[in-house]
């Protein structure tokens, strides 16, 4: 009952937001957060609980629609649930005096709900129906601010389209061949399944849920959608929504599929996951160099988050404990600080007006705290030691390594240093450097902003000291589907070829940046001056001259940038192009001259005619 | 109890001892330059010095982060020191091994580039750029070549890769990591930021790029920083390389002979420029740090 409970508060609750704006905004307001704390809590009491309830019998034969609870799906709902919440009370102030709020309150609330319903889904119908769903919300929203963001979310939605066809295939092929869309009989049957037909099921939804998480090279959507999407709504694209098809990937794979089946797919060096692997080190390679190209902030940070859904594709289908967790732990990780980063961006924007990395900086001074917020997300980007990212990197490149794929391994951590410039430019870029004179009254901003972003960045750093917290939920999920247990502590892994213990790290650096704090404050005070003070070897800048951010890394850029073209979109670009010339030929037919209609009909009952009496059909 | 007094006791030898060679290392420095170049050159203790007299100084500060950044960074120097094994030293084995370094690492780095980020000058921020790009070049070779001693003795632990060292032989005699470790050698001018890869400061060019804005205490902190660098590039060098040593006398001795070669590197060439850099670092020491992971995965 509680699972049916949940879903009614989640879609009756945007129900009703979308009809008390009606009557009044501040009452959509609270409803709106209500609803979604609510949700929150409801989900944080389901925590070890496993159920499953049927919750509607239906009309065909083994086709009853269920709803199911474990740890593993609860990780993801929690997850869900905080985020989103997280980004409609950001939503309160950045929405605020914009057109149609009432229609967007709506639709944030109905692509939660959905994802909610998709990760509680116990059969692939009510899946692909609330998979259905969160598409076609999210479609909404990313063509929210119209204009060019109508071309991005038309973009987003023909692929993904394509994708749940694509899924929609494997799914009747399983009921076709199975008599039952229920994942855990599924589960049992799949377990005798030829391996060519084990194949064809990971393809077909491969395609669907690979394009909801933009592994490349069916990236070309994302980019352009995250972009262009309201920043409350880029935060949980971005921080949650792909993460349904990594989900997806989770369920294919180690329920669905299973462990041994998985990884016993193909040959030695050509083998499926090994495969998978590589597609994830070029999802993190390419797209981490070419945000370092990019002079949107939001562009940059959507390109940043194909290369950190590489990072999960490769632990999660690396196939070992360590990498398993390591992937699973990074989903919630990237979730944390890429969500925080879309919102930071999201609070620029609102209060300056502008996202263009070339025309903002110095805001440090300006907005302080969002300027911490965002250093430690951006560590947590990074993978700086004592933020989360961090571990789950560190696991991740520790099983590459001694399983013996230090190519698998070199790729990602070179990712990490891609991660490293374009996170220090959009740092630089956006809040040290001059500050602008159009920008010298910009207030902080809001709390109900603020807010969000704090909790997120508390997370970064808790789970980046502490990592056991989620640790330990992810090994019960990785031992449920068959992989060896990890010696979890609440400090870190323990193991005989390498142990991580992030508490003893964290005191070294707290003793240390302590003892130097000390050593600095002890010596003699500093004056503190002006930003237009500044040493420039004898002579006068004007002042609008002495900010360096634009093409930041230039040297890098003329090397790099020939080899950086996304000859994939160009290719995706050229179809449609090509389909579309091919539809205006065929329009010709419509001339809209009722003569011509006329002679058609002619002409097909002259050939009717013909037909009959040479062969006499009929 | 008493376990905690000797560990701190060893922290605290440990980051004294390699403050001391890295401060030693900068004054002979001087020393070995201004002879080859025929002048006399500054008393060896010229740096510490130097460190007294800038602590004693008057400075200027642009904001909180211009403070916090410089000391991150320290921060970052000093934690990794920790890290690296000196003889039968190493306070903090346990803690990561060489992924946990490679990570330390970054926030030498990041630190400096956010403290002069916020001294919003000119200078600085290309001298930022200009690091991050270098540091992408040298990393390429680099982490080639930390795979490649990883996956050959197969364990993260530097100091489980000391001891299989001290039992085979140095990795650097060793036949499938002898590649990497002419990579390495070729691309330690880059990490230590000698000639012809002084591209970040370019005191000619650049005003000392990140440097431009410190003066004073900020100046001491950035010396000494730049000792503990010096000593964590050569150490991380000679452990993973020339096989570390059994006593610290041992491991000084080596770390100087590599230092001594890479001053006369310093005193005979002239600056890149990052496009060349760049282009250098990535063809031969890629290229042969490439072939030598390989072989390693290859010979395994």
């Amino acid at each position: 009952m509680i699972l049916e409970t949940l879903l009614i508060i989640a879609f009756g609750g945007a129900l009703i937001t979308y009809l008390l704006g009606k009557i009044s905004k501040k009452t959509r307001n609270i409803s709106a957060v209500v609803v979604l704390l609510a949700l929150v809590v409801i989900i944080t009491f389901l925590y070890n609980i496993s159920s499953k309830e049927i919750f509607y019998i239906g009309f065909l034969k083994n086709l009853s629609l269920v709803l199911r609870i474990n740890t593993f799906s609860w990780l993801f709902a929690i997850t869900i649930s905080v985020v989103s919440a997280l980004s409609i009370i950001f939503s309160l102030s950045y929405i605020k005096g914009k057109e149609r709020t009432n229609f967007y309150y709506l639709m944030m609330m109905l692509v939660d709900a959905s994802m909610i319903g998709i990760v509680l889904a116990g059969d692939f119908v009510t899946f692909y129906i609330f998979w259905e769903i969160m598409s076609w919300s999210a479609f909404l929203l990313i063509s929210y601010n119209r204009g060019a963001a109508l071309a991005a979310g038309m973009k987003y939605i023909i692929m993904s389209v394509i994708g749940s066809m694509a899924m929609l295939i494997g799914i009747l092929s399983l009921y076709a061949n199975y008599g039952t869309l229920n994942i855990s009989e599924l589960s049992a049957f799949m377990t005798s399944a030829s391996s060519v037909y084990i194949l064809f099921i990971l393809i077909t939804f491969g395609i669907g849920f690979g394009v909801k998480s933009a592994i490349i090279p069916l990236h070309a959507w994302l980019p352009d959608a995250h972009s262009q999407a309201p920043s409350p709504f880029s935060a949980v694209l971005s921080g949650i929504l792909i993460k349904m098809g990594i989900y997806g990937f989770i369920l294919i794979f180690y329920v669905i599929v299973g462990l041994k089946n998985f990884l016993v797919l193909g040959s030695n060096w050509s083998s499926f996951h090994y495969i998978l692997c590589w597609v994830g080190v070029i999802t993190i390679v390419i797209p981490s160099f070419i945000a370092i190209l990019q002079d949107d902030a939001k562009r940059l940070l959507a390109w940043s988050s194909i290369g950190q859904i590489g990072y999960i594709i490769l632990g999660i289908s690396f196939g070992t404990s360590l990498g398993f967790a390591g992937g699973t732990f990074h989903i919630i990780n990237h979730a944390i600080f890429k969500a925080l980063l879309f919102l930071a961006v999201g609070a620029v924007e609102y209060r300056t007006g502008t996202r263009d990395l070339n025309s903002l900086g110095g805001l440090i001074k300006k907005m302080p705290i969002t300027f911490l917020v965002v250093l430690i997300g951006a560590f947590g980007l990074i993978g700086v030691p004592l933020t989360n990212g961090f571990v789950s990197k560190w696991m991740i490149y520790k099983t590459l390594i001694l399983e013996g794929h230090p190519f698998l391994a070199f790729f990602a951590l070179l990712g990490t240093w891609a991660a490293i410039l374009y996170t220090y430019k959009f740092i630089h870029n956006i809040f040290l450097g001059q500050l602008q004179e159009k920008h010298e009254n910009i207030k902080r901003a809001p709390f109900s902003m603020q807010l969000p972003m704090i909790i997120l960045a508390f997370a970064i750093i808790l789970f980046g000291i502490l990592p056991g917290i989620p640790l330990k939920i992810i090994n019960t999920i990785g031992t449920s589907f068959g992989f060896e247990s990890l010696n979890v502590n609440i400090w870190g892994i323990a193991s005989d070829t390498g142990t991580l213990n992030t508490v003893n790290i964290f005191m070294a650096i707290l003793v240390i940046g302590v003892i130097l704090w000390l050593i600095f404050k002890a010596a003699r005070k500093s004056v503190k001056i002006n930003q237009y003070d500044n040493y420039a070897a004898g002579f006068s800048i004007p002042k609008e001259k002495y900010n360096y951010t634009v093409n930041f890394y230039n040297p890098l850029y003329r090397i790099i940038t020939p080899y950086l073209k996304d000859f994939i979109d160009d290719f995706y670009m050229w179809i449609s192009r090509e389909i579309k010339k091919m539809s205006v030929s065929v329009r010709r037919i419509y001339s809209g001259d009722i003569g011509y209609y006329i002679m058609y009909i002619m002409l097909f009952l002259a050939l009717l005619i013909f037909v009959q009496i040479k062969w006499n059909l009929w | 109890m008493e376990l905690m007094v000797i560990m701190i006791f060893k922290i605290i030898l440990m980051i004294f001892l390699a403050f001391i060679i890295g401060i030693f290392f900068l004054g002979l420095a001087r020393k070995i330059i201004a002879r080859i170049q025929w002048r006399y050159g500054p008393p060896i203790t010229q740096p510490i010095i130097d460190i007294i007299k800038l602590f004693n100084q008057g400075s200027m500060s642009h904001g909180v982060l211009f403070n916090f950044g410089i000391i991150l960074s320290l921060t970052g120097s000093i934690v990794l020191t920790l890290f690296l094994p000196m003889g039968k030293m190493c306070p903090l084995s346990s803690s990561g091994g060489l992924l946990v370094i490679i990570y330390i690492m970054l926030l030498i780095p990041l630190g400096m580039a956010l403290s002069s980020g916020e001294a919003a000058n000119p200078n600085a921020s290309i001298g930022i750029s200009r690091k991050f790009i270098l540091a992408l070049g040298y990393e390429v070779p680099l982490l080639l070549i930390f795979l490649a001693v990883m996956t050959h003795y197969d364990t993260i632990s530097i100091v489980k890769i000391v001891k299989i060292q001290s039992n085979t032989g140095w990795s650097l005699t060793s036949l499938p990591l002898l590649l990497s470790g002419i990579a390495y050698i070729l691309i330690l001018p880059a990490i230590l930021g000698v000639r012809p890869f002084d591209i970040v400061k370019a005191p000619q060019e650049i005003s000392s790029g990140p440097m431009v804005e410190y003066g004073g205490k900020f100046l001491a902190l950035a010396t000494i920083q730049h000792a503990f660098n010096e000593f964590i590039a050569l150490s991380l060098f000679v452990n993973l390389f020339l096989g570390g040593a059994g006593n610290p006398g041992y491991f000084f001795l080596k770390m100087l002979v590599v230092f001594f070669i890479y001053q006369l590197v310093n005193a005979v060439f002239l600056r890149f420029r990052i496009e060349q850099a760049l282009k250098y670092l990535w063809k031969w020491p890629t290229l042969l740090a490439l072939a030598g992971l390989i072989i390693v995965v290859i010979t395994n």
